[in-house]
């Protein structure tokens, strides 16, 4: 049988070492890559075709949840496992529209990382019981009302550029980032603004703070 | 020359992959000994209590007590035992907040595996420690 690829992706070389050890303990598994930010956990998703990729949702560049839409978008057959320290109503709603299958708070323990990668490797979702009980709280009652939420809102693209509007960038650095014209990547922004229906920058990054799109 | 032996070090993170990173990173070493770790604010304390270790790598972000907490309460109990800050917040406040409760050094979560050995033995020789991305005259400033 061959080996079980994983990839990792979080922004924290610690957490990355801590993710290896404790995947790699498990015969059969192997760590095939590493990935920094949400457009590297791409390509590499790309490039490696990991059997689960195992993602934070705080990253530059492209955060988690987006990574995780495009990875399913090029590899509809990808496992992915969102791990997170954001114990939120409105991020386990994320995940799950992002389309992940498997979800675990940094704070789970390992043993439910280890039964998380178990479980998607047999294509088979996996939440924790903490995870459960913040979607059956919810049900019914979502939090945010999906109209309202920025993937309803906003396309992919546009998810992507306001994301790196929120940590700083000039529309003209968005641009070269996604590798698109300068003019293109103005017309996103304005288009975002409108549709937010939003003024400046400031309310631009308050409105991806609120939203999860960015760390306060 | 006989062996020192090794520092005693104890980790305490609700994170336990950032935990077993730590230990993996002081355990390529022989010169550090993880002697225990806790995974919220109450277990900190009773455990360091009991294990009385040279060194406590603690998070700030943990159920309550929080890190800081912790640290203000072995500053009494333990005069002994050094308190790392490990985080991932990188505030000025924040950092205010750590040298005001007793804290010896300040590592952030994105510098721990490349300095995490720089901050330990900067704490060893009595100094403080604070990453580098904070201006190093205002740390100098908080934590001497």
């Amino acid at each position: 049988m061959s080996a079980l690829k994983i990839l990792i992706a979080d922004d924290h070389d610690i957490v990355r070492k801590g993710l290896r050890m404790l995947l790699e303990e498990h015969p059969g598994w192997e760590v095939c890559g590493e990935a920094r930010s949400g457009r590297e956990a791409v390509d590499k998703a790309v490039q490696l075709n990991p059997d689960v990729t195992v993602i934070d949702v705080s990253m530059p560049d492209l955060n988690g949840l987006e990574a995780t839409s495009q990875i399913l978008k090029a590899c509809p057959k990808a496992e992915i496992l969102v791990i997170t320290h954001h114990d939120s109503d409105e991020v386990a709603a994320a995940v799950l529209d992002a389309g992940a299958r498997g979800y675990v708070l940094k704070s789970d323990s390992d043993k439910d990382l280890v039964h998380a990668v178990e479980a998607l490797s047999h294509h088979k979702p996996f939440f924790t019981a903490r995870v459960t009980e913040i979607f059956l709280a919810n049900r019914g009652s979502r939090v945010t009302d999906p109209a309202e939420s920025v993937r309803n809102r906003l396309t992919m693209r546009e998810r992507e550029i306001l994301q790196l509007l929120a940590e700083g960038k000039s529309a003209k650095e968005a641009a070269s980032v996604l590798g698109i014209a300068i003019k293109t990547s103005d017309t996103h922004r304005t288009n975002i603004m409108r549709k937010l229906n939003v003024h400046s920058v400031a309310e631009l990054v308050r409105y991806a703070v609120r939203n999860n799109v960015v760390e306060p | 020359m006989v062996p020192r032996p090794p520092i005693r070090i104890m980790l305490s993170d609700d994170h336990p992959f950032v935990r077993r990173g730590l230990r993996t990173i002081l355990e390529a070493t022989n010169e550090y000994e993880v002697c225990g770790e806790a995974g919220d604010g109450e277990q900190t304390l009773e455990l360091a209590m009991r294990l009385s270790p040279d060194i406590l790598i603690a998070d700030i972000s943990m159920s309550a007590p929080n890190g800081l907490e912790v640290t203000a309460r072995l500053r009494q109990s333990l005069p002994h035992t050094k308190v790392l800050i490990v985080t991932m917040h990188d505030s000025e406040e924040m950092l205010r907040a750590a040298a005001a409760v007793g804290a010896s050094g300040y590592l952030l979560k994105s510098d721990a595996e490349e300095l995490l050995m720089v901050a330990l033995q900067s704490l060893e020789e009595g100094q403080s420690f604070v990453s580098p991305a904070f201006n190093p005259d205002f740390a100098k400033r908080l934590f001497g």
